[in-house]
């Protein structure tokens, strides 16, 4: 995983891209609890969302979660092959199994999610 | 988690947008409580709750649920035939022990109903998946089994191999994963309910157990102790409804749940 990658309480992860970009995913620890994905909804191209705003929901067998966005900014781009294909998060959550990427209003509140030593803490508490 | 109690709300019968609409506000008081709640309620008419993102197409293709009112739920899982069963919503903050992961609030909710159960000598228990298991997308929740499901024997499974000694699934629940809190339905089927033709069909306790020593109010006094117990705190039944007081929320998030475009979203 990159050093610079952050997540999010909720279970997203943000990885900063070239062009003032922002990958976004979901954690291996939160794919794994959910278990057995079944169908996945994906927000529109274009869309401006705030930070902790639901960019999407994701349904297991038995659970429907929420997915949210990590900071505030525009969605540029969605990973519109996931949802036919969502075994794809639990094979490589931090590569192919991105979600969305986003162009941040303000790179610095990157800054105020967790470091990955501070998540790893938070799914072992 | 500091809750020294569990608060429990014992609801009349209302209709499917009402009461899906106060099971929202339940995940917003278990924020606010810190801890687990659980609202008990009924329905004033036999309905249909869809799992969150079930096609509607297939209820509306299900001969056998024809003319019953159809809600979506916010939560995941299959369709439930409501109106001979014991309907549930639980509720827990994100970080509580029993809001980590699916499972957990899962198994802690039907554990402590098997265990209940037991008392009144109807043996059940968590299901183990197998590979004869049906299908786990089959329309109907009772139709489907997962990890986890309470399952009970039928006087008819005597003599079935190992696998099917536990052939009846007579409780099931589904989630929907909030960022701060965790809304859990689920239902205890209590009897079978005639107002669905016989595909829809599935045998209730009442079935199994016949009518003797249990009661529903005793079931779910006893399991709602079990379930505080399990959480070394009490359980604290509410003296009055949970939508007492909250009629104007409700209503407004009702709204939502009335909304052709919510039961139609897939």
């Amino acid at each position: 995983m990159a050093a610079d990658m952050k997540f999010a309480k909720t279970h997203e992860w943000i990885r900063p891209e070239a062009g003032g970009l922002a990958t976004v995913g979901i954690s291996a620890y939160a794919v794994e609890a959910l278990t057995d994905l079944v169908f996945m909804q994906l927000p529109a191209v274009g869309r401006k969302v705030k930070a902790g705003e639901s960019i999407g929901e994701i349904e297991s067998v038995k659970a429907v979660s929420d997915m949210y966005a990590p900071v505030s900014g525009e969605i540029v781009e969605v990973n519109t092959a996931l949802p036919g294909q969502l075994e794809t998060l639990g094979k490589d959550p931090y590569g192919a199994g991105w979600i969305v990427r986003i162009r941040p209003d303000d790179q610095a509140e990157m800054g105020t999610l967790l470091d990955q030593a501070a998540y790893d803490a938070l799914v072992k508490s | 988690m500091t809750a020294r109690v569990l608060p429990v709300w014992w609801d009349d019968a209302a209709d499917g947008p009402t009461n899906m609409a106060a099971d929202e506000l339940l995940a917003e008081e278990a924020e606010r409580h810190g801890g687990l709640v659980v609202r008990i309620y009924g329905w004033s008419t036999p309905t249909v709750s869809l799992g969150g993102f079930q096609r509607l197409a297939d209820a509306e293709g299900c001969d056998a649920i024809a003319g019953l009112p159809i809600v979506r739920r916010p939560s995941g899982g299959g369709a439930i035939i409501h109106g001979t069963d014991l309907t549930y919503a639980a509720a827990v903050p994100t970080p509580h022990p029993w809001g980590s992961t699916p499972q957990a609030l899962y198994d802690a909710m039907h554990a402590a109903m098997a265990a209940t159960l037991a008392e009144f000598g109807i043996a059940a228990r968590l299901h183990l998946p197998s590979a004869a298991d049906p299908p786990a997308d089959a329309f109907l929740c009772f139709s489907r089994r997962s990890p986890g499901d309470l399952v009970t024997a039928l006087p008819d499974d005597a003599g079935a191999d190992a696998s099917a000694t536990f052939g009846s699934k007579i409780m099931g629940s589904a989630q929907r994963r909030l960022g701060t809190a965790v809304l859990q339905h689920g239902s205890l089927l209590l009897e079978t309910c005639t107002a669905v033709g016989p595909a829809a069909r599935h045998r209730g306790l009442a079935d199994i157990a016949g009518g003797g020593s249990w009661g529903v109010p005793e079931v779910a006094g006893r399991w709602l102790d079990r379930v505080a117990a399990a959480l070394e705190i009490v359980r604290d039944s509410q003296p009055q409804s949970f939508r007492e007081g909250r009629e104007a929320a409700i209503e407004d998030r009702a709204a939502r749940f009335r909304d052709p475009r919510w039961t139609g979203r897939r």
